[in-house]
């Protein structure tokens, strides 16, 4: 376990100890001081997105005394009152504004991919924090495919070292890619996570619990983990991470405005440079002037509005002179295995991030593909489960036995590094939404490598469930994590940001979320965008104390 | 074994189907927060008039979903409302395949069809079919590439998540499966493999009463009788 300094982490970020103790799970005092802005008044920093990216960005900079307003399409939730222990009740927590999906492999998107409110996509997150290993940004040059970043693994490891003492992240020592410790000791573990360690054990296979972002002992208010297994769901409790329990709280305790339920429609940029957002609240639109813009709103929604931000100076779209916003979006592939034991499982108990396995991650030289996998345990609920089985083909009274055998399953699932590809796109569709604007296409198509990958993925899954002592087994093929769609490059014919995430057309505008990722790797991707937009504020501070044009004058 | 009927008034489990005998999970809801208690009661409100499908779609979308999730006997979770209701709210899943229509006009259009079908192949609407009928129409949109110019495995896909994200929504299904519900904020102790909370219920008999494959073989039997002895 790794040693943290409570103070240091006090003084750099405060929220677990700004939610509330006691019978609310919402700080209503803190919301109720909180600084607002006047439209008209020109702030340091827009914000577009509260989520993983947005929200530890304006996080970091509302501490450095930037004034920062973050906007975010959906509500400021309150656990409390909003959410429920429950999958069906749980559907408004997901972007579920029209998309279209086309390509040979169609994505599906809502739950299964993206978020909408303060604390973004995290909110359902199930969990997982692992880093990306350092292979992951030099992909190209090691192993000749995907692209190199360019930023080394060492440029993000102090960030990656913050955010999972702040989350925090707990686990046992990590023996992947650069080995570390976590700041909380490995949770217990559930029935699925029993199983999958029984396996792997079987198999010689390491396996290490962990790494989630769920503290295990004392951490600020935040309160224990009642392992109910609805982490998917929004935790009720206060114990899984989220931006709107981990950052925001120390982002408006600093002077930050969260500004909910406020669709950004357009980042207006005049004569080179962008001085603010339009946005509809309640109706009506509004303009917010900034001296900075950060769009953090998610891969899909990101590229959408850099699309729909287009102006006679760029007329394909904000950033898009070369053709490069919306593409190469990435979709990790995520086959699950499920397994049938004669003993009853129930692994809907315990949260569904347990147990990880990252033996496979690296490109193995013996094999005929490329990058590699990761595994980890899953637990899907009832709903989600029933996807599992359908996906076999099954209805009917088949369907009804299966559902039936439900607690003697257990499944595991496995994230495959897809690679990048630049015909995997947001475009704007003919289909508009109810204000009236162009709704986002996500075409997908799978390379060759990625279904080699998918395929040693799935009978690994099915080797461990086996050896486990598993009777039966199914696999359901899916994706998870999508990124990508304004990557970060050398230079503005290969990518949209610089590796500070500033934007290569407009120097006041950066894009701070996971649409800024090269490639993927087989890790879950959220603390690597926390580390990210962690890092991208650290530019900023610099930036505005050395006076470079275009930063923010208030912070100099 | 698809299992012995339930004490309907007890434990009530979709058909009567189930072997956590005396299970009821609804038991287990003055445990649950006030929020989540008050969605899953809502749930199980029966009465609701149709908002979304005409009469005529309501009846052929009716036998549908009953096929696809054999939601038989009583009592009987009332999927057809479930649905009605999702569309009329327009609570997608946040996206459609490019090939489809929007979910709403996608369900209308694919009904019609089946009533279609059924005319050419039985003389007689899809509602008024036997289940054997129906069924080999819709094993026939299962495992076509194109069907009425929409692609059958994304006819597919719209008609079984909505179904299948109704009907497990209801804790008579739980009932049936042994699931635990809602877990706020009491949450889990016990989590071994193999272990209960005292107040889950096990499955009748021994944990695992009959061999699974056995189980599995005759619901696919079934199936497959159903379909008129296809392999
Ligand atoms: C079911 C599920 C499980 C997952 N599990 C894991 C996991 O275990 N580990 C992991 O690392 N990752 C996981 N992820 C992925 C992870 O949550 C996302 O990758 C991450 O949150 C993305 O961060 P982001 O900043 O790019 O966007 P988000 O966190 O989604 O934030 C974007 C925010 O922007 C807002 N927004 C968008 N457009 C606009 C606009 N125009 N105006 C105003 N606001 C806007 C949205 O409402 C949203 O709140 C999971 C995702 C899902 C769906
Ligand atoms: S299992 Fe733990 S972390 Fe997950 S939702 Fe429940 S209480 Fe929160």
């Amino acid at each position: 376990m790794r040693r943290t300094d409570e103070r240091a982490i006090r003084a750099r970020n405060e929220s677990a100890w700004l939610v509330p103790t006691g019978q609310e799970r919402t700080n209503w005092a803190l919301r109720g001081r909180m600084r607002r802005y006047d439209p008209g008044e020109e702030v340091d920093v827009a914000v577009v997105g509260c989520g993983a990216g947005g929200g530890t960005l304006t996080q970091r900079l509302a501490r450095a005394g930037f004034r920062v307003v973050a906007f975010d399409a959906g509500p400021w939730w309150d656990p409390d009152r909003d959410w429920v222990s429950d999958e069906a009740g749980s559907h408004k927590l997901y972007w579920t504004e029209p998309r279209v999906i086309s390509g040979k492999d169609p994505v599906a998107l809502g739950s299964n991919n993206s978020g909408r409110g303060v604390g973004g996509s995290m909110v359902h997150f199930a969990g997982y924090v692992p880093r990306f290993h350092p292979s992951d940004f030099q992909t190209l040059t090691r192993d000749g495919v995907g692209a190199d970043w360019p930023i080394s693994y060492e440029d993000l490891k102090p960030y990656y070292e913050h955010i999972e003492e702040e989350l925090p992240a707990a686990g046992e020592p990590w023996p992947w890619g650069d080995p570390h410790d976590y700041p909380h000791s490995a949770h217990p573990l559930g029935p699925n996570g029993e199983i999958f360690r029984r396996g792997a054990r079987a198999l010689g296979l390491r396996t290490a619990v962990g790494p989630v972002a769920i503290p295990n002992g004392r951490f600020g208010h935040r309160n224990h983990c009642i392992y109910r297994g609805f982490c998917l769901q929004g935790c009720k409790v206060n114990a899984k991470a989220s931006p709107l329990i981990t950052h925001v709280p120390d982002a408006v305790a600093h002077g930050a405005e969260i500004r909910p339920d406020s669709m950004v429609t357009q980042v207006v940029v005049e004569r080179g440079r962008a001085t603010g957002v339009r946005y509809v609240h309640a109706g009506r639109e509004h303009f917010q002037r900034a001296r900075v813009v950060a769009v953090a709103g998610y891969s899909i929604e990101t590229p959408r509005l850099l699309l729909l931000s287009a102006t006679p100076e760029f007329p394909d779209g904000l950033c898009n002179d070369f053709d490069q916003v919306g593409r190469y979006v990435m979709v990790q592939g995520a086959p699950q295995t499920a397994g049938r034991f004669s003993e009853e499982v129930r692994m809907y108990k315990a949260p569904p991030p347990e147990v990880s396995c990252e033996e496979f991650y690296e490109t193995d030289p013996s094999k005929d593909y490329r990058r590699g996998f990761a595994i980890q345990t899953v637990s899907p609920l009832p709903i989600t489960y029933s996807e599992h089985v359908t996906a076999q083909g099954h209805w009917g009274e088949v369907l009804r036995e299966y559902m039936r055998d439900y607690v003697h399953w257990a499944v595991l699932g496995s994230l495959c590094e897809f690679l990048p590809r630049a015909e995997n796109r947001v475009t704007l569709a003919e289909e508009t939404d109810a204000r009236g604007m162009p709704v986002a296409n996500f075409s997908y198509s799978q390379g060759e490598n990625d279904t080699k990958l998918e395929q040693a993925a799935q009978s690994v899954m099915e080797d461990i469930l086996r050896a486990a002592g598993a009777e039966e087994v199914i696999t359901i093929k899916r994706y998870a994590h999508l990124v990508g769609g304004c990557r970060m490059a050398a230079d503005e014919r290969s990518g949209v940001v610089d590796r500070n995430l500033r934007t290569f057309a407009v120097p006041n505008l950066y894009v701070t979320d996971g649409s800024v990722l090269p490639t993927q790797g087989s890790a879950n991707p959220a603390l690597t965008i926390m580390a990210l937009a962690a890092r991208c504020a650290d530019h900023l501070k610099a930036t505005a104390r050395s006076g470079v044009v275009g930063e923010p004058a208030s912070a100099r | 074994m698809t299992g012995r009927r339930h004490r309907r008034d007890a434990a009530p489990t979709p058909g009567g189907e189930g072997r956590f005998e005396g299970y009821d999970v609804m038991a287990q809801s003055p445990f649950w927060d006030p929020v989540t208690a008050a969605v899953v009661r809502g749930r199980m409100a029966q009465e609701r008039a149709l908002a979304f499908f005409t009469s005529e779609e309501a009846d052929i979308c009716r036998a549908l979903l009953d096929l696809v999730l054999a939601n038989h006997g009583a009592p009987r979770v009332p999927v057809l409302e479930m649905v009605d209701q999702r569309l009329f709210e327009g609570q997608t899943d946040g996206w459609r395949y490019e090939d489809m229509p929007e979910d709403g006009e996608a369900w209308r259009r694919t009904l019609r069809f089946l009533d279609q079908d059924a005319r050419e192949a039985f003389g007689s609407g899809f509602a008024s079919c036997t289940g054997d009928q129906q069924a080999r129409i819709v094993q026939g949109v299962q495992d076509s590439d194109a069907w009425h110019g929409l692609p059958g495995r994304h006819v597919w896909s719209l008609w079984t998540r909505y179904a299948c994200a109704a009907f497990y929504a209801h804790p008579w299904t739980w009932n049936e499966i042994g699931f635990g519900g809602p877990a706020y904020p009491r949450g889990y102790k016990v989590l071994h493999p193999g272990w209960r909370e005292p107040w889950e219920v096990a499955e009748r008999g021994a944990a695992d009463p009959l061999p699974w494959s056995h189980r599995v073989e005759k619901a696919r039997r079934a199936h497959e009788l159903r379909l008129g002895g296809r392999a």
